[in-house]
């Protein structure tokens, strides 16, 4: 018994013994964008064979926050991270590479800097608007949809309402996750107004009525439309994702309210060929309507303790990406993103994307708010939620939003004091 | 009727009503299972919008498995899985075992000591372990990313448990008189517990097995912390490249399930032997 | 024999457990040190700093109102899970232990939902609440069935209950069939032979020897139950409105997505020390009566 012990124990240490450690000269990305993964390991295996380093990109389940602070507490930090923006302004200004010098600088409004150092390098252009399927439309109407044609919220409901009597059974559908109605709806509420900084800080500081915001309540007339019609009325908390996302590619419902990264859920079904993205439809006369919300999205940003020769590895890549013709492809066609940067100009593939683009071009994009306390979309999540399950009414759904901003911290630093990081974050937000 | 006749005729009637039991429990338990099954073989838009059905809108087809195993690098990660969950199971198998017998025999402070603390760092969630682990053995010692650091990592957080089960086991079922006529022909201790006690041990031992090697097989926090390298993914780790927050394959994610509990499957049925035949043969020498 | 020297006893205990503690040490005790180092501090998990703030994480996790809630959600969880899991697991270890046809293809069927994990079994069971049940309940006008179970607090709650007690029943079958298995066979027979009828010689015999295996079980389940999270956050991820979340996925949310670790671990470790109490105790009055071979 004993002999055959030792034998398997030391059959076990040869066989773990020959494992290989990291190496330590490796171009190592992180990619929190699933959807790209697999092409980013593609490129990264042709950039790696034609430019003679070696490049690797990882992806987790974890959130982004907890995977990274297991790096870094392990002090085995990646080159290249890609995080939301609001990981930029938490990480940056510890572990990120001052890039003011690099010569993409000049060419996108959407760049992050903090105290006036460039951290944040934007992958992409991503925007929120209501999502529209016009084959679905057509095939009741019998006319081309004309999505300029139903900016206020009357002519939304009358549309719907003609949908329904043509024998679309309900018109719309609603994400009921927390992330889509917190941080993408009601974030909109924040976002189309001149000063969101100093409407949040009305907010904690307890002088805003929201119950009685014209904004607030502009929104939310639109969101009681979308709930009408809504395809899950009966059970608005128990609809999935998926399955919305896939009764709006074939045309069972006409709209819902979500982003041009939703074509990479949409893409997997059998899906219309007229699809596009629209302002939300609002009675208002402040030109919201006319714009789609959003801006840079994802953001890489370089660690500041790796080798020189990597970080230098790390802005050859970025330039590779922005000024030369394959990284422009593999940008826009390969990954089907929204391109961040005025330099590349090649046509978006995707038809929500297309939309995006053609509002970014235009001008017409309101810019994120990216200060959002950590909670907040998770804690108003959940009031919008109910309010959408019809637990709580619009002036109950208020006072839970105003008593979360009450007792929050503030993250925006033009809200905090910081006055030149003020000044930043404004001509960031440009 | 006999009395004899009347008591087999009940026994079969009892037998008849467990066994319908046992397949009504079967049906209930096996149903999520066998959903897996039925949409392995279908596109990701049928299992969405008929996932009930036997073969979907866009037919029957097979492209899951070759696609699954391909985007995994299935033969590298199943090769890393099966030498990481073979070292920590056999490791953990024997150091438990060891570790409850002198635990369980003898009533030192330290024994006791030991024990307690085992028992109590069962109940410690994961979470309050993950940031300081990884800032111990990764920044201050530099020794992730290394198999070996998995497989003993693995065995330190299993061995609480494991040691629990053959503390039980040692205590009930292991006749103290067998060990001391051990002693007294002569056997050291480390031979009496080798020669006499590990093998009345073998059900507790094929139940450990299973649990741990499952346990260790399918686990996906520890191992994405300790292995960075791409080179050393095992399977749980290799297959997050199909969820996604935004869009999940979720045909790929099943076909990959099914590969990786295959083996686990088998182990267990093999153990299953073990777990019927055990103590039942030892326990007559007693 | 000396077998009551010091040298005797530290010879004895590093040759069997010598080994196992330094392992122990090294990944438990050591991490949890630091740990609890870390509650001291409003470190957020990323920064390099981590000023010392003494114990007002402590004070912040003895004032947050949703950990109390999610606390006492996870006690009731446990409590209903527990009794479930256990009553289920023994009657399917008896079953599958008492000769009947096929038995062994039962054991393997019932161990299977153990092999089924992460977020494949949140969306096979989604399904099934969702749709399968609810197409049913239309069907047949069962009213509780036609809207989803999970579209409501005490649903969605009912719902991890089940999950659980469909996933934990066939787990802890496996250390009852070993308890059943390890009774030695002589003494069953020889109950019988004093006559006793077989279901006698089950509650009289049988059960007593498998104290062991309940105090596992039962500790099993009460601390998987407390510390559950897969399940919570592919089932439900704490919806509807945040009335499913769990102390595990609060704990976990706090540190990570909120980015209080500081207060996350505090959390944490108030979480440990309940469930460690209500575990060991539960050890310790199970092992009292304790029957010896």
């Amino acid at each position: 018994m004993r002999r055959r012990t030792a034998a398997v124990m030391a059959t076990i240490l040869v066989a773990t013994l020959g494992a290989t450690p990291v190496l330590a000269d490796e171009l190592s990305v992180f990619n929190s964008k699933s959807e790209i993964e697999e092409q980013m390991e593609d490129m990264a295996s042709d950039y790696s064979d034609e430019n003679d380093v070696d490049m690797e990109v990882y992806y987790s389940q974890d959130t982004v926050a907890a995977h990274l602070s297991t790096k870094y507490a392990s002090k085995d930090p990646y080159v290249l991270s890609m995080v939301d923006a609001k990981d930029i302004y938490s990480l940056g200004p510890d572990h990120a590479l001052d890039l003011s010098d690099q010569p993409w600088v000049k060419d996108s409004s959407q760049i992050i800097s903090i105290d006036g150092k460039v951290m944040g390098f934007p992958v992409c252009i991503e925007a929120r608007g209501v999502i529209y399927n016009a084959d679905a439309i057509k095939k009741i109407t019998g006319e081309d949809f004309d999505p300029a044609s139903v900016k206020t919220l009357d002519d939304f409901d009358a549309l719907c309402q003609k949908l329904v009597d043509g024998g679309m059974e309900a018109p719309t559908g609603i994400m009921k996750e927390d992330w889509s109605l917190a941080a993408h709806y009601l974030q909109e509420v924040y976002e189309e107004r001149e000063d969101p900084s100093a409407f949040i800080k009305g907010l904690h500081d307890g002088t805003v009525d929201l119950a009685k915001d014209e904004k607030f309540n502009s929104l939310m007339d639109t969101f009681d439309v979308l709930m009408k019609y809504n395809y899950a009325k009966d059970a608005p908390i128990a609809a999935e994702r998926e399955t919305t996302e896939q009764k709006l590619a074939e045309g069972e419902i006409a709209f819902m309210f979500g982003g041009n990264w939703d074509w990479s859920v949409i893409n997997a079904y059998d899906y219309s060929e007229n699809m596009g993205m629209m302002p939300v439809p609002q009675n208002t006369d402040d030109g919201s309507n006319e714009k789609l919300v959003g801006g840079g999205s994802k953001y890489f940003f370089i660690d500041n303790s790796v080798s020189e020769d990597l970080q230098k590895q790390a802005e050859d890549w970025l330039n590779w990406l922005v000024n030369t013709d394959d990284g422009k492809d593999f940008l826009v066609n390969t990954c089907a993103l929204v391109p961040a940067f005025k330099t590349n100009t090649l046509d978006v593939s995707d038809p929500l994307g297309k939309s995006v683009k053609s509002y970014a071009d235009d001008d017409k994009l309101i810019a994120n708010y990216n200060y959002d306390p950590d909670d907040h979309y998770s804690v108003c999540g959940a009031s919008m939620q109910k309010y959408l399950a019809g637990e709580i009414d619009r002036a109950e759904l208020a006072k839970e939003v105003e008593a979360y901003w009450q007792g929050a911290t503030l993250a925006d630093p033009a809200v905090t004091g910081g006055a030149a990081a003020g000044t930043e974050a404004a001509t960031e937000a440009e | 009727m006999s009395e004899n006749e009347r008591a087999a005729r009940n026994r079969k009637i009892t037998k008849i009503i467990m066994w319908i039991v046992l397949l009504i429990l079967f049906i209930m338990i096996v149903f999520p299972f066998i959903m897996v099954v039925i949409n392995v073989f279908k596109t990701k838009a049928d299992i969405n919008s008929h996932p009930l059905a036997l073969i979907g809108k866009h037919g029957f087809t097979t492209k899951n498995f070759p696609k699954a195993m391909k985007k995994m690098h299935f033969w590298r990660v199943f090769g890393n899985s099966l030498i990481i969950t073979l070292s920590s199971t056999v490791l953990t198998l024997l150091l438990s075992a060891m570790c409850a017998f002198v635990l369980v025999r003898n009533k030192w402070k330290a024994c006791t000591l030991l024990f307690t603390m085992m028992i109590a760092s069962m109940v410690i969630p994961f979470q309050v372990l993950m940031v300081p682990l990884v800032s111990f053995y990764g920044g201050l010692l530099n020794v992730l990313n290394h198999r070996l650091t998995l497989i003993l990592m693995h065995t330190g957080f299993s061995l609480s448990m494991a040691t629990f089960l053959y503390h039980g086991a040692i205590h009930t079922n292991i006749p103290l008189e067998l060990e001391e006529a051990a002693l007294i022909d002569g056997c050291t201790r480390w031979q009496t517990f080798w020669k006499v006690v590990y093998p009345l041990l073998t059900p507790t031992t094929a139940t450990v097995a299973i649990i741990d090697a499952m346990a260790f097989w399918n686990d996906y926090l520890l191992p994405s912390l300790v292995l960075t390298d791409k080179s050393l993914y095992t399977i749980p780790i290799a297959t997050q490249v199909f969820y996604g927050t935004f869009s999940t394959d979720i045909g790929l994610i099943l076909a990959a399930l099914l590969m990786a509990m295959l083996p686990i499957l088998i182990l267990y049925v093999f153990l299953q032997k073990y777990i019927v035949a055990g103590v039942t043969s030892g326990a007559v020498k007693g | 024999m000396k077998r009551n020297t010091m040298s005797y006893k530290v010879r004895q205990f590093l040759m069997f457990a010598g080994i196992p503690t330094v392992l122990f040490i090294g990944v438990i005790i050591i991490p949890f040190i630091y740990g609890l180092y870390l509650t001291f501090t409003s470190w957020d998990g990323v920064s390099k700093a981590k000023p010392f703030v003494g114990l007002s994480n402590y004070a912040a996790a003895f004032s947050d109102t949703a950990f109390w809630t999610a606390m006492g959600k996870t006690v009731l969880y446990s409590a209903i899970s527990v009794v479930l899991v256990n009553v289920l697991a023994f009657l399917l270890a008896y079953l599958v232990t008492s000769g009947i046809k096929g038995q062994n293809f039962f054991r393997a069927g019932f161990f299977i939902p153990n092999l089924i994990g992460g977020i494949v079994l949140g969306y096979v069971w989604k399904f099934v609440f969702n749709r399968a049940f609810v197409t049913i309940g239309k069907s047949l006008h069962i009213g509780f069935m036609e809207t989803s179970w999970l579209a409501t607090p005490a649903g969605a709650i009912a719902c991890l209950i089940i999950v659980s007690v469909w996933q934990y029943a066939g787990y802890m079958m496996l250390i009852y069939v070993a308890g059943f298995m390890s009774v030695p066979k002589s003494l069953i027979e020889a109950s019988q032979i004093d006559g006793c009828t077989k279901s006698q010689a089950t509650w009289k015999v049988i059960v007593p020897l498998m104290r062991a295996s309940f105090v596992e079980c039962l500790f099993l389940t009460i601390t998987r139950c407390f510390m559950v999270y897969d399940v919570n956050l592919s089932l439900t991820k704490g919806e509807p409105f945040n009335s499913s979340v769990l102390a595990a996925m609060h704990v976990y949310n706090q540190a990570f997505t909120y980015k209080n670790y500081g207060v996350g671990q505090a959390e944490a470790l108030i979480l440990f020390i309940v469930c460690a109490v209500v575990g060991v105790l539960q050890v310790q009055i199970g092992r009292k009566g304790e029957v010896g071979a």
